[in-house]
């Protein structure tokens, strides 16, 4: 889980392998946000599988390689 | 995860802020007023939970997610000092836990450029960067420290 200056660079340090998934900084800042902001306090919970999946359903992270396991 | 689980990671978690690292064992048993034993078998439990992520080698924290108790590639300056993340997302993540503001200090896989992102109001300063994830959310915790 990486951040790269680029599509272009993400390609050749992939050197033909499989590609995951791509989201620009925004989002990627967008997502843990939504993410670990309850994570210092101390009425957290622990996560449940539906609660993260929703948060990444909410910000567009969809089918199925955004999928967690178990559903 | 029961009660007494959960108010160990809580402490865990607060003395890693407090300290500005990872927490030993007999740390978190000092400040929690519990044997070492007690929390290094809670520490086990919640490692098997996925609430935080042992160092099976040493029994120490490996990871107390967004938080490195490692050095890593992926440096935050936030709320005063020095982090490490276990990621991209989690150096992100560490400014989210905290609430603040902060800077992402990283570099490019490919090229092996540094790269320093200025995080503000929950945004990232540069944003021609892109973040690519590897492994698919089905098989992020088959092993959670490669991912």
């Amino acid at each position: 889980m990486n951040l790269f200056r680029s599509g272009e660079h993400i390609e050749r340090w992939l050197a033909g392998c499989q590609p995951g998934a791509t989201i620009p900084a925004e989002k990627l800042s967008e997502l843990a946000h939504a993410w670990w902001e309850d994570r210092l306090s101390p009425d957290w919970r622990p996560q449940t599988r539906d609660g993260n999946q929703a948060i990444l359903d909410r910000l567009g992270l969809t089918g199925d390689f955004w999928r967690l396991p178990g559903s | 995860m029961n009660e007494d689980d959960l108010a160990l990671r809580n402490l865990t978690y607060a003395r890693f802020v407090d300290l500005g690292r990872a927490p030993t064992a007999a740390e978190v048993a000092v400040a929690g007023g519990r044997d070492r034993a007690e929390v290094t078998a809670g520490w086990e439990r919640l490692h098997a939970e996925h609430a935080l992520v042992l160092d099976l080698a040493t029994g120490g924290i490996r990871m107390a997610n967004p938080f490195s108790g490692v050095p890593t590639a992926h440096r935050v300056y936030a709320a005063g000092r020095w982090w490490y993340g276990n990621c991209a997302w989690d150096a992100f993540g560490i400014c989210a836990a905290l609430h603040a503001d902060g800077r992402i200090e990283t570099y490019c896989p490919d090229c092996g450029l540094s790269m320093q992102i200025t995080v503000r109001d929950q945004r990232p300063d540069d944003a021609r960067l892109l973040f690519h994830c590897l492994i698919p959310a089905a098989r992020w915790w088959d092993d959670i420290v490669f991912t």
